[in-house]
């Protein structure tokens, strides 16, 4: 069923994002085209389409949040969710193709951006460059040893998990701005605030509980070679795994908590 | 018999209003229901708390001896009284939907129907009129092989030529063991294809009979009790 609705959630959503994308892609030759013709007469039309080009790339991130959203809301939580919730599927399951759906959008409009930024300035110096920066790179893991692998896996995973919980966190505060009867949209900005303040209470706390030890222990790492700052580094970023982890793990029950338990769809 | 809808001490509060005032209510296999009462009196509230799309405050509601939940939606099709249809979507669209979602869709009565009531099936969503979207979704509902049909005002929307039908269709495409509960209040247009009829008042089940009965012990049309029991 999962394989189902994730169909349906990229044929709704694809609508909107590919021809994004194209535009993106075309936009970056275009103005590839007038930066390798430098010519007067070009001036403004390549002042235009540079324009252009960076209104797409932002509309493309600020698209790919609202569809987030939109989709979350229009297709569970409005008229269209008197069908979404008669299907024989689990609610738990229209989260998870919401929450894939969107993440492997947010992937690609940042991909797809990237790609367009690099198909317009490339040319023989940047590929040079970036020669020079894939070397200087291996000689630093060279150097490091094998800790540079965990770092770097360690940062894809949080970057994944920070995705995915950012969009439970949308989640849940759209289900909870559903509960209020008459301010919706009010009650739901709250509640992602609430969520926010919520965070920064949790992480005050550990740092009070832990306090002058933190410092001491940070103190002590300066003073040492790299080895101990790299283990440092992979220990950091397992707690802030471990930390966007459990938040994103009690947004999506708290979503899914409330879709089954306090479902309410006027 | 066996009951294919039961409500015990059903009880459903909206911020301030009763919506269901503790009703019980049972509901046996193999009828035609007439779930009758005027505006705001709980009919709607009642056929989706059986979806699912809302909760109870207290008290049951068991379909086919199950709350509703992903085994009762399998065997439950639905027509609300809004129309749900992704308007992006056309018909054909919908019902490779409907076949994918639901197992007992029969997509070849629904291509029957759509070309007896003349909907072209490539058309958008988009641009129909509120009483064809009306009839493709009482078409997508119909085609399923279902054990129970709620039917939410399946007839305000669409032209009395089309209601008649709409009613044979819903007659001739529901099997014997299949139960039809159908909510309204143009009670004259259904009551010649209902078994049995509920009234329900400000929350309450103010009446169950068979049809029959009525017309026996109280000589009248349902329509007429109906005027009586609910004059203004």
């Amino acid at each position: 069923m999962l394989g189902k609705l994730l169909k349906y959630e990229f044929k709704a959503t694809s609508r909107t994002f590919l021809p994004m994308y194209a535009l993106l892609i075309v936009m970056s030759f275009i103005n590839k085209f007038f930066y390798s013709n430098n010519f007067e007469y070009f001036k403004i039309p390549k002042l235009i389409s540079m324009t252009v080009f960076i209104v797409v790339i932002a509309g493309i991130s600020v698209m790919t949040l609202i569809i987030t959203i939109q989709r979350f809301n229009k297709s569970l939580l409005t008229d269209e969710g008197y069908l979404s919730f008669t299907l024989p599927v689990k609610a738990h399951l229209h989260i998870d193709a919401k929450m894939i759906a969107s993440f492997v959008w947010s992937l690609l409009s940042v991909l797809v951006s990237l790609i367009a930024i690099f198909v317009m300035i490339a040319n023989h110096n940047v590929f040079a460059e970036l020669g020079q920066l894939w070397k200087e790179l291996s000689d630093v893991i060279a150097k490091v040893g094998p800790g540079a692998y965990v770092l770097l896996l360690e940062a894809i995973l949080l970057l994944i998990i920070t995705t995915l919980g950012s969009i439970v966190e949308i989640y849940a505060a759209i289900t909870i701005g559903n509960l209020s009867s008459k301010h919706k949209l009010l009650a739901g900005v709250g509640a992602f605030i609430g969520f926010g303040i919520v965070q920064q209470i949790v992480v005050s706390i550990f740092i009070t509980a832990l306090g002058p030890n933190v410092e001491e222990y940070f103190e002590s790492i300066s003073r040492s070679g790299v080895q101990t700052l790299m283990n440092v580094s992979e220990l950091v970023m397992l707690v802030l795994i471990l930390y966007t982890l459990v938040f994103g793990l009690a947004f999506y029950f708290l979503t899914n908590w409330m879709l089954t338990k306090k479902l309410n769809l006027e | 018999m066996e009951s294919i809808l039961e409500c015990r001490n059903l009880v459903k509060f909206y911020p301030n209003c009763l919506a269901l005032n503790a009703i019980n209510l049972s509901i046996p296999k193999g009828r035609i229901v007439g779930l009758l009462g005027p505006n705001g009196s709980g009919k709607s509230t009642l056929i989706k708390l059986a979806n699912g799309l809302i909760t109870p405050t207290s008290g049951q509601l068991l379909i086919n001896g199950m709350e509703p939940g992903t085994e009762t939606k399998k065997i439950v099709s639905y027509l609300p009284e809004r129309t749900y249809l992704n308007d992006w979507m056309t018909v054909n669209n919908m019902i490779e939907f409907f076949r994918d979602f639901y197992s007992d869709f029969n997509h070849q009565k629904a291509y029957d129907m759509l070309q007896r009531l003349g909907v072209d099936p490539t058309q958008r969503l988009k641009t129909m009129s509120k009483g064809t979207k009306e009839k493709v979704q009482l078409i997508l509902v119909m085609s399923r092989e279902a054990e129970l049909y709620l039917l939410d005002e399946p007839i305000g929307g669409v032209d009395p030529a089309a209601r008649d039908y709409i009613l044979d269709t819903i007659i001739s495409n529901y099997n014997e063991n299949a139960t039809l509960i159908i909510s309204t209040h143009l009670i004259a247009d259904v009551e010649k294809i209902l078994d049995d009829v509920v009234f329900i008042s400000h929350g309450n089940i103010v009446l169950t009979s068979t049809v029959d009965d009525i017309r026996e012990k109280e000589n009248k049309s349902v329509d007429a009790l109906f005027r009586e029991v609910f004059r203004c």
